[in-house]
């Protein structure tokens, strides 16, 4: 029976249009995931060069001051691209994967970043997620809407129901052969980015696979559901697609306007503007306080003196530089604080809705979610501070430039680290497996009857 | 081997079967005729369990379709009145699909002899059923049903639309069904195939049996007479 169930629906032209569409679709996405490394890359390997050239520029013009050449040097921290993230390419295009920053006050810097065509953002990427997220379960729909209708429009459920008690265990069949013949394709997609995107084999590329796997399983359960109404072809397409449309349209929208309601981020633009005014103010102010107040701030930099009725020193000016991050620092704080509870409340909300969920934990796999972008803002706080230790010395000693060995001053690296917490990413997923299921048995009757 | 005891089917306030007793013996064909709504198809339904009586009981052999619907599906085979089938799979590829839903795992020479013994040409049995007649379909159908070895046979208007030879084809092979000892209980219009083949007929009026009569004790304009008067 199986056989013949296999030869039936790979006659179907429907079978082998729904297939090929996520194959190529697939590979498409693994194209441009492919692109999208290989211009990160790009953008990193001038970037190295960028900051070379830079700082030989930078030192050739100013051999001396080190602290001029500070005002303007910048350097630069990698946001590491995980080769997942030509899977999953998530926020990566919105949020720089290089940050330059001199020294100079940071708040202002953050926000300060190459942005790429804004139309082609607004689209968002054709990447694999895309593919598995939106694209798969509508192939889905369309191959199994009809599984059980078409035997009754097209009277052959009859003659079945009359030769056994076993109806349902022929559809549970096809259904398999659909789930397996996707699968199939899923898994050949995976190989294929693999090797083309050179990923490497280990426990988060597993987790992106299973997570893959369940989503498309979670799908199957949810046809399996449907089409145990035993309603019409035309009511099923109905259901079906406005489940899809309610899960992977309404649903994440609703999440990301319910999560601006509750946490809107006034501070966001009054960070920039408290930092701006933190030193911008003190031109015109004595100089004393300012001193006084970066010294509390740094207490190792005591020994350094702004000189006696100067109306400028690289030393008040860093100090007065140092104040627009310390009077931003409250809100920037509460910024952060308010981000997590967003990336907060959007997992747990989309822990009920296994589309916006499954985005989420491949975005968070491939280190393309908000979390990363967070974490690598407070890993540039870390970097930037570095520096700033590390210069400070120099600059108000007057150490010339030319003294410092900036072949050290490469760019550096930023790679988040996270573990895989297997239960979190499967759970929601394995969930609404066993509820559609679950609610599919009580229509089991209706597999006996007509 | 067919018995039908107090069957009745109610649909809110419409019974589309009342009380019918009825009896279909080994090896006899039983024809139901009625007007179309008279209760013919919901009898055969009530034998296949495709719906539930409302009160009596569908008997097949000794199993109750109510109580053992495994059992009594085993003894039973069905045609109806147009047999479709997947229309990506031969002929052959569709009974062999049909049987072994039955539980039947037939070699490919036993496919073919029951498309034979049914008459379906021979090149037709690799062809796609998508350009297969209504005949040629019910063919399929009957060797189905053959392909299941059952006890006892359901026919819902079988020869209704098939061509005179196609239907005196069919007929035979009914005929010989029934000399094999399988009990036969088919719903018609067809009031001369009826007297023609059948042992037994009864006449279905608003879900009521009005008249039961033997085949053999009148003739087919007789029988035409009674039916016009009872229905």
């Amino acid at each position: 029976m199986n056989q013949l169930l296999i030869i039936s629906f790979f006659k179907t032209k429907a079978s082998w249009i729904g297939l090929a569409s996520i194959f190529f679709a697939g590979m498409l996405s693994l194209y441009f995931g492919g692109l999208f490394i290989e211009e990160t890359q790009e953008n990193e390997r001038r970037a190295i060069l960028l900051q070379k050239e830079n700082i030989e520029r930078n030192v050739q013009h100013h051999p001396k001051d080190i602290g001029l050449l500070l005002y303007y040097q910048k350097f630069g921290l990698v946001n590491q691209v995980s080769p997942l993230a030509s899977l999953a390419i998530g926020q990566r295009d919105i949020s720089p994967s290089i940050q330059r920053v001199n020294i100079r006050n940071l708040e202002e810097q953050k926000y300060n970043s190459r942005l790429a065509n804004p139309v082609y953002q607004l689209i968002g990427n054709f990447d694999f997620s895309f593919v598995l997220v939106y694209f798969i379960p509508l192939v889905i729909i369309a191959l199994c809407f009809n599984m059980i209708s078409e035997e009754k429009e097209g009277g052959t459920w009859a003659l079945a129901l009359s030769q056994t008690n076993n109806t349902k265990g022929m559809i549970r069949a096809k259904l398999l052969l659909r789930y397996s013949s996707i699968l199939v394709v899923l898994v050949l997609l995976l190989i294929i980015a693999k090797f083309y995107l050179s990923i490497p084999l280990n426990q988060k590329y597993a987790a992106f696979c299973l997570v893959s796997v369940a989503y498309v399983s979670f799908w199957f359960a949810v046809v399996w559901w449907v089409i145990s109404f035993h309603l019409s072809s035309s009511k099923n397409a109905l259901v079906l697609l406005t489940i899809w449309v309610f899960l992977n349209v309404i649903v994440p929208a609703a999440i990301s306007g319910i999560v601006s309601l509750v946490y809107p981020i006034p501070e966001t633009f009054g960070t920039v503007v408290k930092s701006r005014e933190g030193y911008h103010n003190k031109w015109d102010k004595e100089k004393a306080p300012t001193i006084q107040k970066f010294i509390k701030h740094y207490p190792q930099l005591a020994q350094y003196k702004h000189p006696k009725g100067a109306r400028f020193s690289w030393f008040w000016y860093f100090a007065m530089q140092q104040m627009g991050d310390d009077e931003a620092s409250a809100q920037s704080r509460e910024l952060q604080q308010k981000v997590k509870k967003r990336i907060r409340l959007s997992e747990n909300t989309a822990m009920f809705f296994p589309s916006a969920h499954t985005q989420l934990v491949l975005n968070s796999l491939a280190n393309a979610g908000l979390q990363n972008q967070l974490n690598f803002m407070q890993a540039l706080e870390k970097f930037h501070e570095r520096k700033r230790l590390y210069f400070y010395p120099k600059i108000f000693s007057q150490t010339a430039s030319t003294t410092e060995k900036w072949d050290k001053h490469t760019l550096a690296k930023y790679e988040e680290q996270s573990e895989v917490n297997w239960l979190q990413l499967l759970w929601p997923l394995l969930l609404g497996i066993g509820i559609c299921l679950g609610a599919a048995r009580l229509n089991q009757r209706k597999f006996y009857h007509l | 081997m067919l018995k039908a005891i107090d069957l009745t089917k109610k649909y809110g306030n419409h019974t589309a079967l009342n009380q019918l007793n009825l009896t279909v013996n080994e090896g006899e064909i039983f024809a139901l005729l009625g007007q179309n709504g008279a209760g013919k198809t919901t009898t055969i339904n009530c034998f296949l369990g495709f719906i539930k009586p409302t009160s009596g009981q569908a008997l097949v052999g000794d199993a109750s379709v109510a109580t053992s619907p495994a059992l009594s599906k085993k003894y039973l085979a069905y045609i109806p009145e147009t047999v479709m089938l997947y229309p990506h799979l031969t002929g052959l590829q569709n009974l062999k699909f049909f049987s072994s839903l039955a539980g039947f795992q037939y070699s490919k020479e036993d496919l073919i002899y029951f498309l034979k013994k049914v008459g379906l040409q021979d090149d037709a049995h690799q062809k796609s059923t998508k350009g297969y007649s209504k005949g040629m379909r019910q063919k399929v159908g009957i060797a189905i049903a053959l392909s299941k070895k059952a006890k006892a046979l359901l026919l819902d208007e079988p020869t209704s639309g098939l061509d005179p030879k196609a239907a005196n084809e069919f007929s035979n092979i009914l005929i010989e069904l029934a000399q094999q000892k399988t009990a036969i209980l088919m719903a018609t219009h067809d009031i001369f195939r009826a007297k023609e083949i059948a042992h037994q007929i009864g006449i279905l009026n608003a879900g009521n049996l009005v008249s039961q009569v033997e085949a053999a004790s009148l003739t087919a304009l007789e029988l035409e007479e009674l039916y016009l008067q009872t229905v």
